[in-house]
């Protein structure tokens, strides 16, 4: 023990952050899927994607949902930040590792930071298109009409692995899960998820001007 | 079938002179049946080159001084054989651990540290009486034990751990799972908020971000993805409480 160290000593603060870190990160899966399920109304029509989106408008759910998204996506960061090598050393000797050991599970982890490094971006973006224009289905019709098509497709598949990831490292930490079924049963469930969103963007595209 | 011709490239390092970089060296070698990485590297140090530095003690998987690099993978050397392997295999030592020149490693001043900061020894307030009879541990308790004291510190979770690599403090997989076999012990008298003391930390089981490469590794095949999930919840029922 050196003294800086016995002079700051926290007793349990690294546990506080890796438990912000995991409830949130549950927290944020769970609402992208429901999220995307949201979104997958348009599949019921028109009609049925502008009322569950006049529903959420109408009694204040797309205030709380963002309030919610952007006190959990902060707490998320600021928790999975220190995870992130920050020395240029410490990133060589990651991806040199990586390279070396050609682990599945180590590469994922580092294809988890670059995702979530970049959904950062994405995500903010995307929550203050979202406040200022609103929701329904006119809106997002003419936004897949334009180059924003490129960005709902880098978005959704980020957000899905980055999800997926996740879910899984976290599961795999806490529990007694049996690692190879769960691993199936996440990419069942993301390629699903993925598919929904994609399918999702293409109706909205061929919808196009008819709105 | 005609023996294979066989090309090893070795990681080749001597911290004494470090003028000369460290560098890969190429050596070849015939196949011959039922061959091991302790024959392989024995007969090039025989035969080619008496200088290239490694360990091995017992060969026979239960020393673990033989762990190093095996075309990338944290493994035992004594316990591959060289017909699961490609024709070309590099050789490379295990990181994290000091080096002490080509494949060798001290593995052990590592194991000392950490078993001193997880206080890894049975604490008692009990005083011996040698007369007693000894106190029973029901079967199950002891296997389970057992079955945590089975690690030979051979440092392959440690090598193959990105976290380890990269922060010099953490315990890793072997000191986790060293700290379990206590929590499991009827005679080690610690509570739960001792153990938060020495594994309740970023540098103990906090600081473990799952990549599991140390369960995919362990050449004795430890559960340890169990064993860190236990140590993780008992942790958070310790940490929930303090």
């Amino acid at each position: 023990m050196q003294l800086q160290k016995a002079l700051t000593r926290t007793s349990k603060a690294d546990f506080i952050t890796e438990m912000v870190q995991t409830v949130s990160g549950l927290l944020l899966v769970g609402f992208l899927w429901t999220h995307m399920l949201f979104v997958g109304s348009i599949l019921l029509g028109v009609e049925a994607f502008n009322r569950l989106a006049g529903f959420m408008e109408q009694f204040r759910l797309l205030d709380v949902a963002v309030v919610f998204v952007i006190l959990t996506v902060g707490a998320h960061v600021g928790a999975v930040f220190r995870r992130i090598p920050s020395r240029w050393q410490e990133q060589k000797i990651v991806w040199k590792h990586a390279r070396t050991i050609k682990h599945s599970d180590t590469w994922s982890w580092l294809f988890q930071a670059v995702t979530g490094s970049a959904m950062l971006i994405l995500v903010i973006i995307h929550v203050f298109i979202v406040v200022y224009a609103g929701i329904n289905a006119k809106l997002s019709a003419d936004r897949v009409q334009s180059w924003m098509l490129g960005f709902y497709i880098v978005l959704l598949l980020l957000a899905e692995y980055h999800a997926s990831v996740g879910l899984y490292r976290a599961l795999v930490k806490w529990g007694y899960v049996k690692r190879r079924s769960l691993k199936k049963v996440l990419s069942v469930i993301t390629v699903c998820t993925i598919a929904l969103g994609l399918v999702s963007l293409w109706l909205f595209l061929s919808l196009g001007d008819s709105l | 079938m005609s023996p294979r011709h066989l090309t090893f490239r070795i990681f080749r390092y001597n911290p004494d002179t470090p003028k000369h970089p460290p560098s890969i060296q190429s050596y070849e070698l015939q196949e011959e049946t039922g061959m091991t990485l302790f024959i392989v590297l024995n007969k090039i140090r025989e035969e080619q080159d008496p200088s290239l530095k490694f360990d091995f003690v017992c060969r026979a998987g239960i020393c673990g001084s033989c762990g190093m690099l095996i075309n990338g993978r944290p493994t035992l050397a004594c316990k591959t054989l060289t017909r699961d392997l490609p024709a070309e295999i590099s050789l490379m030592p295990l990181p994290v651990f000091k080096l002490l020149g080509d494949l060798s490693v001290d593995t052990g001043m590592w194991f000392r540290d950490v078993s001193l900061r997880t206080e890894a020894w049975v604490h008692t307030g009990k005083t011996f009486n040698p007369n007693e009879q000894e106190e029973r541990m029901d079967n199950e308790t002891a296997l389970n034990i057992y079955e945590v004291e089975r690690c030979i510190e051979c440092g392959c979770c440690i090598g193959g751990c990105a976290t380890a690599n990269i922060k010099p403090d953490f315990i890793g997989a072997a000191g986790v799972n060293r700290v379990s076999r206590f929590m499991i012990d009827p005679r080690d008298e610690r509570d739960e908020q001792e153990y938060f003391e020495v594994v309740g930390s970023e540098d103990g089981i906090f600081g473990c971000v799952g990549l599991m490469a140390c369960d995919d590794n362990c050449p004795i095949g430890i559960p340890l993805q169990g064993q860190l999930a236990y140590v993780r919840r008992k942790m958070a029922v310790a940490g929930w409480k303090r």
